[in-house]
């Protein structure tokens, strides 16, 4: 069997049998699980492909698994207190963590802790990153919503208080769920409340683009990778789906069924707190309180299957599987240094050396500079290549083709020949 | 000779004599006729082309006289146009293109007579012609407005003044698109260009010598014209102020916000997009689905904050005069130094300098103020936010000592008291506010003045780190003083001043960054704060200001975070808010707004007093969650997730409001929502350390919720004899109280969400157990009991109840009772659907969940103890009970005890004839209990 293209990572609150597990997305079968301890909510996150971090619930340390060692606890980072949340960029370069009303920010190569903004009031609920690493988000139980760009916050001048980029203040109760779309700086951002209501920002202007007003509290709220659809986890267990585009076309909108069932995935039956989508945007994955994890297919709106845990679900998403998952040999590229507890390490005498220059480079940071567009065009020449050698040929590919096919005539030719030869030797055999 | 005789006889000649009567000629024309005229007016208009004056002139006519020499002749054609138009509205619109531009050519006439008539058709047209009507001739007469501006006659310029009056008062966004021209001519009104060596009139002033330096312009006087200098400025710059906040207020960009007004500093910025507001429920049953990315989410909105490249415009054309900080930069070099001319003039014109020199006259006064308010106005020319802080650090670099040494000199102005003893002068006064145009100006107070004052000059403060303490503190420090007292000293200000005033306030709280300065300036405006009888627009500027202050700035300035009058302010907000009451709920949505942030900002002192205060708060009598409206109720609920602690009187009060009708449903089940969400039994809230709810209070607070009444009442209830009583029978064995249907609706709204609750709440069993403890405790011994009450306990048994345990006897006998009661009072009275429906459902659904419950049911019927009445009511309760597919493997299996309560039924029924009811009965059960023996049939065959 292949390895799967997404994996599902899900963590409880009991912790009895694993810390998390890692679950076939098409067949549901446990393929590996990590133990120790147990992972507080939206603490569960994936680092450069290689680790996997999670808070330990109510404590003040981060779980740290390799990827390919299952059973082992690598290491234990300790925190200055007990972390709420937890994000790592999707480059692999920093972390972040909610503890008390504070973000803070670790460099990944150096451990250095580069930042704290305390710029909420109470406690941070999420922490999520844009899919380039450009921006973060942060939503905190003080009702507001702050987007901050990475590069300001990073930028070591200390006479500086960073600031973030927008504050999203529309909310009336705390924040309790975030998800950051796709596109870098121009992607629009999600969030949910516990005053019934989801709202749809706009990274790059800070303005409310759309809010849905439920009758529930929202517990946990995804976009699909297209953002045709918002995904809204209630307190009540049911998940509504918004479609935020009109694909339906007035030709078939005889075969419409009813509008309420038709928008409403039912099934658990207490909060839902996590939500995910799957990269191709047709499976839908929830975990809830009533301990369970579901599939669900976005299409018909039907559980497709139900994963039981022991405890209360605290974590649940959809991963593109990493690829040292499956390969117990591999090693991580980078080993994780002590993460510092406090800010200047150098003032310690310990880490850099004062007056040494930090030189931090991306892992893909170099050959990753093509842009999307020419990403695009890349793949149109390779179509276009497919499609034009199928039909006519080209330069010296048709060269080489045209020998080849040469050769094979000649081959036939000779086979012919010889059939022939054969043929009348035995018909014109005097027997 | 006959010949000749013939010929004379043919030319008989008539002897005429003198004295005798001249005889008749033979064709003389009889004119012994009258003629009488047919006046065709129509016709004749048609032909002539159009309506005309009462002088017959139609417009062709009038427009041609318009062209002729004598001024009178003129006049007269410019009043005919007037009363052609007005007695012929159509006409405006079509001869517009004709009309208008004939007339602006007049307002360059050499004579005084037809420019002021000209002027008046010009505002008759004005109030009937559109601005979108006018723009295509709107070059056209803004080029002959500007030829009259820069007139060489003093009586035009005047004049055209009169002509930009108007075109304000209508057209304030064409007129402001032309602003490069026309500041340019104001500048010219009131000075002359230096280069080409300063003609007659042109002198240097006192502030002429620095003025050489920068700009080229200097401050004139003519003496030909009929007003004093002073006067002729005051009406220059009156205008100049009015266009210049024409232009600001027009200003297309996007910070609209800015030209708002004097709240504009802490109004906040709007939002530049608008949401999209969807509920869940229209959504839903609207099936389409909500658009919410522009041009397909593929562009970024045009009002991201990131700027890639440079917007490059085109066909900005003339508007970009004004909309970069360096032109207004440029136009303010010129102006500035001539308005600081101006009220040097003003203040050593009137008198020698004395020790008196904060006393003004009225007119200095007010050209003082036109002064300030166009270098405020300056200020707020710049588009951009960023760009303003530019401008005033120019301001500040260019011009503070200036300002300085002629503004602060005497500052505390006041005004000179003069008897007006001359007539002559009255007279003149007169005349000048004619030529002024507006009362206005002439009486401007001395505290509007001094307002005006502070605002300039606290602009120019250094805003940001590079302040030093005690800089500017020789110039600051009597603005504070002035401030302080004004708003300290009781006095009643309007809430105009007040508001220009708090924008002092603000701007010098932030700028000076003293802790010091911040608690001085916030005790006055406190002080005012605390007066009584304020009006309602000056309450709403200081709650505002208040709480902006809190939710704006006091995150980026510890100083204001730290202030005690702050805090003493926002301590005091729950009470006021309790106070409030349901008087006035703008200001209660402005308090509520305050809360609602210093809550979510964890702000101990508003948390402690909202402790304190909670019971009146959210009590179900009189506190604000029941006499607030709708809106600012969910408020109040959502404030309730921020309370430190829920002691049980509180609880007491929720659950109570919860259950009276003026808290809608759909705001109760939040309301329990938010209590569940607090309490550690719903594994929400992951911090353990600090519990807000204990668990016996909250489960009490939901059984108290699930039952609606209090002890109290239902101990009430007891002893009332109220008509919706039904007494209790042998088929009812309890006494059923019928709520109205409202509350009966809203309560079952109220314990679905208690049920869920308590779903959720972890151990089931447990769960279960405490609910029949509570039940027994304080429901079971009583006998009248409302149908609500009845209702939530048969829909919340079944659905808490758990496979694994058994219920207590005296619950189900309890159960059963209510069951049969409900039963019974629905075949009794006529109910409405819903009603009806909601105890259908809860009494088979208790029924098909606990068998025994059917089994006890059944077992207290006993048909011995009914009378004749009652005997068909039992008869169609079975047989409704027979019908229900969910019960009737149920009922099959007590068919032992069914059938002796049929045939004790058939055995009491005395009478003779077989009643419908009875057949229908027997019917049911025998249709059931065969329909029973066939599916065993089937289930044996599976």
């Amino acid at each position: 069997m292949s390895a799967p293209m997404e994996v599902v990572l899900s963590a409880d609150s009991a912790g009895l049998m694993w810390n998390c597990a890692v679950f076939d997305l098409h067949t549901g079968s446990n393929v590996l699980s990590y133990r120790g301890g147990n992972s507080s909510a939206r603490s569960l996150t994936v680092l450069n492909g290689e680790y996997i971090l999670g808070a330990q619930l109510g404590k003040n340390f981060i779980n740290v698994w390799e990827i390919q060692r299952k059973d082992q606890l690598q290491q234990k980072i300790v925190c200055p207190g007990i972390v709420n949340c937890l994000v790592a960029s999707p480059d692999g370069l920093y972390v972040l963590a909610g503890i008390a009303e504070a973000v803070y920010l670790w460099e990944i190569s150096t451990g250095n802790l580069l930042a704290v903004l305390s710029r909420h009031y109470q406690d941070l609920s999420c922490l999520r990153f844009t899919d380039d690493s450009s921006h973060f988000v942060s939503g905190g139980k003080d009702n507001r919503a702050l987007i901050w760009n990475l590069a300001s916050v990073v930028q070591l001048d200390s006479s500086r208080v960073p600031e973030p980029r927008h504050v999203l203040s529309c909310h009336s109760l705390p924040i309790t769920d975030i998800h950051c779309g796709l596109m870098g700086p121009q992607a629009r951002v999600a969030t949910a409340s516990l005053d019934q209501t989801v709202k749809l920002w706009e990274i790059s202007s800070g303005e409310m683009l759309l809010s849905v007003l439920f009758d529930v509290s929202i517990m946990s709220v995804t976009l699909d990778p297209c953002e045709y659809f918002l995904f809204c986890g209630g307190s009540d267990g049911s998940i509504f789906q918004v479609s935020l585009c009109s694909t339906a076309v007035s030709r078939d909108k005889t075969f419409q069924s009813d509008g309420e069932g038709n928008q409403v995935f039912k099934g658990h039956r207490n909060l839902v707190t996590c939500l995910s989508v799957s990269m191709d945007g047709t499976l839908l994955l929830s975990g809830s309180h009533d301990e369970t994890v579901r599939l669900w297919d976005v299409q018909s709106k039907q559980c497709i299957r139900c994963i039981h845990h022991k405890g209360q679900v605290t974590n649940a998403v959809i991963v593109p599987a990493p690829a040292n998952m499956f390969l117990p040999d591999s090693r991580p590229g980078i080993t994780l240094p002590r993460f510092s507890r406090h800010l200047n390490p150098s003032e310690q005498g310990e880490g850099v050396a004062t007056g040494g220059a930090c030189l931090r480079l991306g892992t893909r940071g170099q050959d990753s500079d093509e842009t999307y567009l020419e990403k695009r065009d890349r793949l149109h020449s390779l179509m276009c290549a497919v499609t034009d050698k199928s039909v006519f040929g080209d330069g010296e590919n048709s060269k080489v083709r045209v020998s080849e096919l040469e050769e094979e005539v000649r081959t036939l030719k000779k086979i012919n020949k010889d059939l022939y030869e054969f043929s009348t030797q035995l018909l014109t055999k005097p027997n | 000779m006959t010949k000749k005789r013939k010929r004379q006889d043919d030319f008989h000649k008539v002897k005429l004599k003198v004295g005798k009567k001249k005889p008749k000629v033979e064709n003389a024309t009889n004119v012994n006729f009258r003629s009488k005229r047919i006046h065709l007016p129509e016709q004749l208009n048609r032909d002539d082309g159009g309506p005309t004056t009462h002088r017959q002139l139609s417009i062709k006519d009038l427009l041609s006289q318009l062209h002729h020499y004598n001024s009178t002749v003129k006049q007269d054609a410019l009043q005919g146009l007037r009363e052609l138009l007005a007695s012929h509205p159509y006409l405006v619109e079509q001869q517009a293109s004709t009309v208008l531009p004939e007339v602006a050519a007049l307002f360059t006439d050499k004579d005084g007579g037809v420019r002021v008539a000209a002027t008046r058709l010009l505002r008759f047209l004005a109030q009937c012609i559109p601005a979108e009507h006018v723009a295509p001739f709107f070059p056209l007469l803004s080029a002959h407005l500007t030829c009259a501006m820069t007139h060489i006659a003093p009586g035009i310029q005047e004049d055209a003044l009169r002509v930009l009056d108007v075109l304000l008062e209508h057209y304030p966004a064409l007129l402001s698109q032309r602003h490069a021209v026309l500041l340019a001519n104001f500048l010219e009104l009131i000075s002359q260009r230096r280069m080409g060596g300063a003609g007659g009139g042109a002198r240097g002033g006192a502030g002429g010598d620095k003025g050489a330096g920068k700009g080229s312009y200097a401050l004139s006087i003519s003496t030909s014209r009929s007003v004093t200098a002073q006067q002729w400025r005051l009406t220059v710059l009156l205008r100049l102020s009015r266009f210049l906040q024409a232009v600001v207020e027009e200003r297309p960009t996007e910070d609209r916000a800015e030209g708002a007004g004097f709240l504009s500093v802490w109004g906040g910025e709007k939002a530049v997009v608008t949401p999209l507001e969807v509920t869940w429920e229209e959504q839903a049953c609207r099936t389409g689905a909500v658009r919410v990315f522009e041009n397909s989410g593929a562009k970024p909105t045009p009002h991201s904050t990131y700027r890639l490249r440079p917007e490059t415009e085109p066909g900005a054309g003339v508007s970009e005069g004004l909309c970069s900080a360096e032109t207004v930069q440029g136009f303010a070099e010129t102006l500035v130094p001539l308005l600081l001319e101006v009220w040097v003039e003003a203040m050593g014109g009137d008198r020698a300098p004395s020790d008196s020199g904060h006393l003004l006259s009225e007119e200095a006064m007010a050209l003082m103020f036109q002064i300030l308010t166009i270098l405020q106005l300056l200020r707020r020319l710049a588009p951009h936010r960023d760009q303003q802080d530019m401008l005033d650090a120019w301001f500040r670099n260019s011009y503070l000592n200036e300002f300085k040494q002629h503004f602060m000199k005497n500052f505390p102005y006041c005004q000179l008291e003069i008897a007006r003893h001359k007539k002559k002068t009255d007279a003149k006064r007169n005349r000048q506010q004619v030529v002024g145009g507006a009362a206005a100006s002439g009486n401007v107070e001395p505290l509007a003045l001094n307002v005006m004052l502070c605002q300039v000059m606290v602009s120019l403060s250094l805003r940001g780190r590079g302040h030093v303490t005690g800089q500017d503190a020789d110039w600051l420090g009597p603005i504070r003083a002035f401030v302080t007292d004004t708003l300290s000293n009781g006095g009643k200000l309007g809430s105009k001043q007040l508001a220009a005033l708090l924008e002092v306030v603000w701007r010098m709280i932030i700028t000076q960054q003293s802790r010091l300065v911040t608690e001085e300036l916030l005790q006055a405006v406190y002080i005012q704060y605390q007066q009584r009888n304020l009006g309602l627009p000056v309450r709403t500027l200081l709650l505002r200001f208040f709480s902006q202050l809190y939710i704006q700035e006091h995150q980026n300035h510890p100083h204001i975070a730290r202030s005690r009058m702050l805090a003493r302010w926002l301590a005091s907000v729950p009470v006021q808010l309790v106070q409030l009451g349901s008087r006035n709920p703008q200001l209660s949505a402005q308090l509520l707004q305050t809360v609602q942030s210093a809550a979510a900002w964890g702000n101990n002192d508003v948390l402690r007093n909202l402790q304190a205060h909670a019971c009146n708060i959210y009590d179900p009598q009189e506190g604000c969650i029941v006499v607030l409206p709708a809106e600012l109720q969910q408020h109040l609920v959502q404030i309730l997730y921020f309370m430190p602690a829920f002691p049980a009187d509180v609880l007491a009060c929720l659950s109570h409001a919860c259950n009276t009708g003026r808290v809608s449903a759909s705001l109760a089940t939040a309301l329990i929502r938010t209590v569940h969400l607090r309490s550690p039994l719903s594994g929400w809230s992951s911090s353990s350390h600090d519990v807000p709810v204990r668990d016996v209070d909250y489960l009490s607070f939901l059984f108290s919720t699930l039952t609606g009444f209090s002890s109290e009442g239902l101990r009430e209830l007891q002893q009332a004899d109220e008509e919706g009583l039904l007494p209790a029978s042998a088929l009812s064995p309890l006494s059923v109280f019928s709520t109205p249907l409202q509350q009966f609706t809203h309560h079952w709204d109220v314990v679905e969400e208690v049920c869920h609750c308590l779903e959720t709440l972890g151990s089931r069993v447990q769960c279960f157990e405490i609910l029949q403890n509570a039940i027994i405790k304080n429901l079971c011994g009583l006998v009248v009991l409302p149908d609500c009450v009845c209702a939530a306990m048969l829909r919340c048994v079944p659905r808490l109840l758990d496979v694994n345990f058994l219920p207590s006897d005296t619950l189900l006998h309890f159960l059963s009772d209510c069951s049969l009661s409900m039963l019974s009072l629905l075949l009794q009275l006529e109910q409405s659907a819903r009603k009806r429906d909601a105890v259908w459902e809860a009494c088979f659904a208790a029924l098909s969940t606990v068998p025994r419950l059917l089994r006890l049911l059944l077992q207290s019927l006993r048909v011995c103890d009914l009378c004749e009445e009652e005997l068909p009511l039992l008869a169609q309760l079975l047989s409704l009970l027979l019908q229900h597919t969910q019960l009737r493997n149920h009922m099959a299996a007590n068919n032992a005890l069914l059938q002796t309560i049929i045939q004790d039924l058939t055995r009491f029924y005395g009478s003779e004839t077989r009643e419908q009811w009875l057949t229908d009965l027997l019917y049911c059960y025998s249709v059931t209990l065969s329909g029973h023996r066939a599916n065993m049939a089937v289930r044996d065959i599976y």
